[in-house]
């Protein structure tokens, strides 16, 4: 008997700051969104300029994602392989490409109005929030996935419908650097940006 | 193919990570490609075909056709596959989202003139989503090995079984050359129109596009079997 309001106080302890974390991280999940989105109302045209949306998206999301966290998944098995000068050059390049990805996308998609449905925590840092975003036929199911690490939640994970793109970035990074090396990884990165 | 086509969608929208621990993350998903290089060969022509006949069609269908048009023609085939997607639902042991499935097709057909407009949706029907190769999934089917065909594109061992019995039930197979290619030609291209700006993305976000597209599709279609799995314990 004793043991099980023990364990059951436990649960309780363990529970409490799990759903307090959640909370928080919902509410950082909000806050991005309530941004961008608040920003592209008040200047629609920011969707038809590339270049001012990759901006707005550099300024107010990037700070709010964890580049290292991302690189490092991406680079998967070949990450510890790679000197600190290279994982460094690695990130910033692979950073650039994502504004620019997560900027078209933007500009493709237009309607902005996200809706945070749930979140489910993974660890005691860890918190997946599942949100969709609404304004289509059929609403779009968007989980962002973040880490509470020094100074706040940080992303650094967005899977659509249930497709993680450093998922499908880690076996293109995968290929590239088991043919020309992580060097060859750089370059090609770079010449994707400079494109 | 319009399972791929969301998940194209889907690639366009994101870009980050992997919701698994750690662990699970240096194994990752077996990849199972075996004939690479053949796949290779048939997504070059693919991608050449889109290049100089499809994307350009698209573009034209794009611009010279008022979106309403467009809609309505989506919507039709869309109703089409309301009843696949709910065969497939009733397969999996899932009655009450088939009977939703079904209701759409009654509703559209009807109040929608045919299909022509989707008036499901905004009755609180939603669309579903549903084929032979998530419902061989749910059964218990792997993906197998990943197969790129000539034309439609990304597939898998099972999604190619699913596909040859959808289009062994689909009437267009039973009709006059001219009706049946002339009708799957309409929605290939309605298909490919529909997702210019996602090809776009993808084009542009890729290193390897093959590589990338192969694991787009792959995610995507375990992600739907995944769905049609708990629904299928849910019911």
């Amino acid at each position: 008997m004793l043991r099980c309001v023990f364990s059951f106080c436990l649960m309780f302890a363990c529970m409490a700051p799990a759903q307090a974390q959640n909370a928080s991280a919902e509410e950082q999940v909000r806050r991005m969104a309530a941004e961008v989105t608040a920003q592209v109302r008040k200047n629609p045209e920011l969707l038809n300029s590339p270049s001012q949306l990759a901006a707005l998206v550099q300024q107010r999301l990037m700070p709010h994602f964890d580049f290292g966290r991302i690189t490092q998944i991406a680079m998967g098995r070949n990450w510890p392989k790679t000197s600190g000068g290279e994982q460094g050059q690695v990130t910033s390049e692979f950073s650039k490409l994502l504004v620019r990805t997560y900027s078209n996308a933007l500009a493709n998609l237009r309607d902005l109005d996200v809706q945070v449905r749930d979140s489910r925590s993974n660890s005691a840092s860890d918190v997946t929030v599942r949100t969709q975003m609404i304004g289509r036929a059929k609403p779009v199911a968007i989980d962002y996935t973040l880490t509470n690490a020094s100074g706040g939640w940080r992303v650094y994970d967005v899977s659509v419908e249930g497709v993680s793109l450093v998922t499908a970035y880690r076996d293109e990074f995968n290929g590239v650097v088991s043919s020309s090396g992580v060097s060859g990884l750089i370059a090609v990165l770079k010449q994707k940006n400079a494109k | 193919m319009t399972c791929f086509d969301r998940s194209a969608l889907v690639a366009t929208v994101l870009f980050a990570g992997l919701g698994l621990s750690s662990a699970a993350m240096a194994q990752g998903p077996e990849l199972n490609d075996p004939i690479e290089p053949v796949n290779r060969a048939f997504f070059g022509l693919n991608d050449v075909l889109d290049t100089v006949a499809f994307k350009p069609i698209a573009t034209v269908w794009n611009t010279v056709l008022p979106k309403p048009v467009r809609t309505g023609v989506g919507n039709a085939f869309g109703n089409l596959d309301d009843v696949f997607i709910g065969a497939n639902h009733l397969l999996q042991g899932r009655g009450k989202d088939a009977m939703t499935d079904f209701s759409r097709v009654l509703v559209n057909t009807t109040v929608g003139i045919g299909g022509l407009i989707d008036v499901a949706s905004t009755q609180n029907l939603e669309k579903g989503e549903g084929d032979f190769g998530q419902t061989l999934g749910v059964w218990g089917a792997g993906p197998g090995f990943y197969l790129v065909l000539p034309l439609l594109g990304p597939s898998t061992a099972r999604d190619t079984v699913g596909r040859a019995a959808r289009v062994a039930s689909d009437p267009r197979t039973y009709m006059t050359p001219a009706w049946s290619w002339g009708l799957v030609g309409l929605e290939f291209v309605q298909i490919k129109a529909d997702n210019v700006d996602n090809a776009n993305l993808i084009d542009a976000s890729s290193l390897d596009k093959y590589a990338f597209t192969r694991n787009l599709y792959l995610q995507r279609r375990a992600a739907i079997v995944q769905s049609g799995r708990e629904a299928a314990g849910a019911r």
